[in-house]
């Protein structure tokens, strides 16, 4: 009788081990998978009511931070008090949509470790600080807030940097959402309104969105000029109405569609001043694909950015996608086809000129700081590589003081500063020109001066409709931001 | 071992008890309260005087089932906590009571051991059929049956004063007493049982035998199938093969048993669909996530959550959980605790089960041998099948954790299981 009690005996005890070998597969082996399962309530409550460090602006303005909720001091809410001024920079935190932006990229700083991790555990006991990291950025608030004014309801963007270390002064876009719509459990329709809506608020125009650079590229063509010697500031040129392109029935002629200058003969500042399309375009001509696709990609086109929050690649096609297309190398030349570019890289363009030629990492995250405001570490700048020689860039500078002191960037003028710029406008079929700016400020700065370097970009006319110009839509948006940063107003 | 490590190991029980509930509160930011002391003083009297009786009226017992007992119903009873005071509060008295009752099924038996059963064998029947048709009661009268969840396991009675009912499941004490029918009974048949007689080829047991046993086995299985309470039917049905086969040690039993489950499994598979939900939300838990997968997905979610080590004490969320203090208060300890909590409360169950069958190849006779048996296979029986629907391992039955699961008929019949068995050990000991 003994004999089936120990085979039941065994059978049970197979059966509990059967129990074993499940938890093991679900806790151990699987565990993972279950914890992290977007289903899973667990990962939305983790998410929503973790404490997350303060993020605060250059000037000190708190643009996100979390509260204990009253009712229960274990649950944090996070908050944007700035609404969609930050919107594209900080991202949001939510339950339902996760992270974005530097709370997505920075969360590991920003996240409390008070966990019951074994690490979170350990580090408690040997006393290691458990509470979030905070971020200052480089943003200046003030900055920020004239960048938005000045673009009001026009959709486009505005990216300021400082070209000594790269760090970003402002960057704005256009429309913006308020990421607090979207924090609760109930998120779901207003997310989805966002996401579908034609406008796209949630794309960071500033990084993530690249456009045809029009005429700014021409910095890039004449950088070219000068890096091969081909062509210098002074180096004059016939002064023709309209370009022929060679294999190609299509021309290429001025905004004006006149001449560039009196019709006779125009020196490369000139044409420059006065954004000829003419003379660029023979310019394109004389360079040829090689040096001009090279020129492009040694101020960052086709690589990936290196940055410390969400940027699009700025492209050019290779060079030798030209060999039968020389019409091509000259449109390019003067930022039409297919070359496009990020309102970050055409300012990052302007900044290596203001810097004498080095490109910069540009980055928004100026410290981490801990709880008790220590700072933990800080971003140093990272030059990235050479565009151009120190000659060059004082040349291109003093070229681009001529656009805004007498040429289509006079509206970006500043009262006493010496502000250089570039004006754009590219050709959009079937709508409005995209409008653009791009400058920086001052020329010959001496060391340890404050220095600015911007591009704005305006999609299909802004407010101003068929007729705009980077000159009469764009510029004065950097105007705006410039004269606050050298202390002018208006 | 002896007695006053038994006494040692209960109060280490009621102290795990007591942490349990303080860890809860320092994670809620309450700290130290009422509840705390409460819970010990409770988990003190009531093992305490178990263990009182146990030295007075059984004191070679076995040791190690009360302790055993006392740690699983503490670990349940923190996590019972963690879901919900007023059901902890309520769970605390049944505690009370189920302890009392040990003790007193202690005292009654105290000159003739559960031999003394015996006598009763048919009234038990009886009652266990009458307790398992209790919950079919029409609502209109005093003492009625209640359909909980689709299955109509549970009888109410309004009490007079106040606003208040009190429910019980008769099924959890109809279980136990089926338990010693078929022992009683078996005891008694057991060599004529084992013994078939021959016609042609075929060896069939003594119809005449083999009669009572099938009455109550099909009368109860009726019941069941018609309250829907799939969970109670398997164990019953697994109870009685298994005690066949111990009474006979005849594996026909046991070939025919499994064969009888696979095909009662397909017809019921059929016929009800509920059963083909539980068997859909097993195989697929995630192909109807927000209906009937929700449950046992939610376990899943909640295991795999745990991991290793636990969230930690009232840091996790079982309270996602349908049922999680009652039966799947497996899933919200193995989130709260891990797979560490999780393999130790297996291995509690699994060291119960071998005391109990310990206990039954020592006794010396048979009806002891069979009811040790028996009652081991329901401990052991309820566990695993309620651990293996909440793993997914099975589909989901619905049936309470022994010790561990919200519930005072359960709580109760199962303290009086386990004094039963103590009693059956008590000088029989090698």
């Amino acid at each position: 009788m003994n004999g089936p009690i120990r085979h039941l005996a065994a059978t049970l005890f197979l059966a509990m081990l059967a129990l074993v070998g499940m938890v093991s597969w679900l806790q151990v082996i699987q565990a993972d998978e279950y914890r992290n399962d977007p289903r899973n309530a667990r990962v939305v409550a983790a998410r929503a009511g973790r404490e997350r460090g303060t993020i605060i602006t250059a000037d000190g303005v708190v643009v996100a931070v979390s509260e204990a909720d009253p009712s229960d001091p274990r649950v944090f809410r996070r908050s944007y008090p700035e609404g969609e001024q930050y919107a594209h920079i900080v991202g949001y935190s939510t339950a339902l949509f996760g992270n974005t932006g530097l709370e997505a990229s920075k969360s590991s700083e920003l996240v409390s470790n008070r966990d019951s991790t074994i690490s979170g555990v350990l580090n408690a006991v040997l006393g290691g600080d458990l509470r979030p990291r905070g971020l200052r950025l480089t943003i200046n608030d003030e900055l920020q807030t004239v960048a938005r004014d000045a673009l009001g309801g026009q959709t486009g963007a505005v990216v300021a940097l400082d070209p000594t270390t790269g760090a970003v002064l402002a960057m704005v876009s256009n429309p913006s959402f308020d990421p607090n719509t979207l924090l609760g459990i109930d998120a779901g329709p207003a997310g989805e309104a966002l996401e579908n809506d034609p406008a796209e608020p949630l794309l960071n125009r500033a990084a993530q969105a690249a456009y045809n650079p029009g005429s700014t590229f021409k910095v890039v063509t004449a950088a070219a000029g000068l890096e091969t010697g081909i062509a210098g500031p002074g180096t004059v040129y016939d002064d023709v109405t309209e370009l022929a392109l060679p294999g190609s029935t299509a021309t290429i002629r001025n905004f004006s569609r006149g001449p560039c200058a009196d019709g006779t003969q125009v020196s490369l500042t000139t044409a420059f001043a006065r954004s000829c399309n003419t003379i660029f375009g023979e310019l394109g001509l004389q360079l040829g694909a090689e040096p001009l696709v090279a020129q492009a990609e040694a101020f960052g086109f086709n690589t990936e950015p290196v940055t410390d929050f969400p940027a699009a690649t700025s492209t050019i096609p290779a060079a030798d996608t030209f060999t039968d297309a020389l019409a091509a190398v000259a449109q390019t030349a003067i930022g039409e086809r297919d070359v496009r570019a990020t309102p970050l890289q055409m300012a990052m363009i302007a900044a290596t000129v203001a810097n004498g030629g080095e490109v910069l990492e540009p980055y928004v995250v100026a410290e981490v700081f801990t709880a008790d405001a220590t700072i933990e570490s800080r971003t140093e700048p990272t030059v990235l590589g050479r565009a151009i020689s120190p000659a060059t860039a004082g040349a291109l500078a003093e070229m681009m003081e001529r656009v805004v002191t007498g040429g289509t960037g006079s509206r970006a003028a500043v009262s006493g500063v010496r502000i250089a710029g570039k004006t754009g406008t590219a050709e959009v079929p079937g709508a409005a020109p995209h409008s653009w700016f791009i400058g920086f400020g001052p020329v010959g700065a001496e060391p340890g001066q404050p220095q600015i370097a911007i591009a704005v970009l305006i999609e299909e006319g802004g407010s101003v409709g068929e007729d705009a110009t980077g000159g009469t839509v764009a510029a004065p948006i950097a105007q705006a931001v410039l004269a606050r940063f050298f202390g002018r107003t208006g | 071992m002896t007695r006053n490590a038994e006494a040692a190991l209960l109060i280490a029980a009621a102290v795990l008890a007591a942490l349990g509930v303080a860890m809860v509160n320092f994670a809620s930011g309450i700290g130290f309260d009422a509840q705390v002391a409460l819970t010990f003083l409770v988990f003190v009297l009531s093992f305490g005087g178990v263990h009182l009786a146990l030295r007075r009226w059984a004191p070679t017992a076995n040791p190690y089932l009360f302790p055993i007992a006392a740690f699983l119903a503490a670990i349940g009873f923190i996590e019972v906590y963690r879901l919900d005071r007023d059901l902890a509060a309520l769970q605390r008295w049944s505690l009370l009571v189920a302890a009392a009752l040990a003790a007193f099924i202690l005292f009654l038996l105290r000159d003739e051991g559960v031999a003394a059963l015996r006598r009763y064998r048919y009234i038990f029947l009886l009652l266990a059929i009458g307790l398992l048709l209790l919950p079919l009661l029409p609502e209109s009268w005093p003492l009625y049956g209640a359909e909980v969840f689709g299955s109509r396991l549970w009888v109410r009675v309004d009490l007079p004063f106040g606003d208040r009912t009190l429910s019980f499941q008769p099924g959890e004490v109809a279980k136990l007493l089926l338990t010693v029918f078929l022992a009683s009974y078996l005891a008694d048949r057991h060599l004529a049982l084992a013994t078939p007689r021959k016609i042609g080829r075929l060896s069939v047991p003594e119809p005449r035998q083999l009669f009572p046993v099938l009455v109550a086995a099909g009368a109860s299985f009726l019941v069941l199938i018609y309250q829907r309470d799939l969970g109670a039917s398997l164990l019953l049905f697994a109870l009685f093969i298994g005690m066949m086969y111990v009474a006979t040690a005849r594996s026909a039993y046991l070939i025919s048993g499994a064969t009888l489950v696979a095909a009662g499994g397909v017809v019921a598979y059929q016929m009800f669909d509920h059963v083909q939900r539980r068997v859909f939300a097993w195989l697929h838990p995630f192909e109807d996530f927000t209906d009937t997968g929700y449950q046992i997905a939610q376990s899943l979610f909640a295991l795999g959550s745990g991991s290793l080590t636990g969230s930690g004490l009232g840091l996790g969320r079982p309270d996602l959980i349908p049922a999680a203090a009652t039966d799947f208060v497996f899933a919200a300890v193995g989130e709260e605790m891990g797979f560490a909590g999780s393999v130790a409360v297996i291995t509690a169950y699994a060291l119960l089960v071998a005391a109990g069958f310990g206990i039954a190849l020592r006794a010396r006779d048979v009806f002891r041998k069979f009811l040790a048996a028996g009652l081991t296979l329901v401990i052991g029986i309820q566990a695993f099948l309620i651990i293996a629907g909440v793993t997914r391992l099975l589909p989901v039955t619905g049936i309470t954790l022994p010790f561990m699961s919200y519930g005072g008929s359960s709580l109760l019949a199962n303290m009086v299981l386990i004094s039963l068995l103590a009693r059956i050990s008590h000088g029989e000991r090698t």
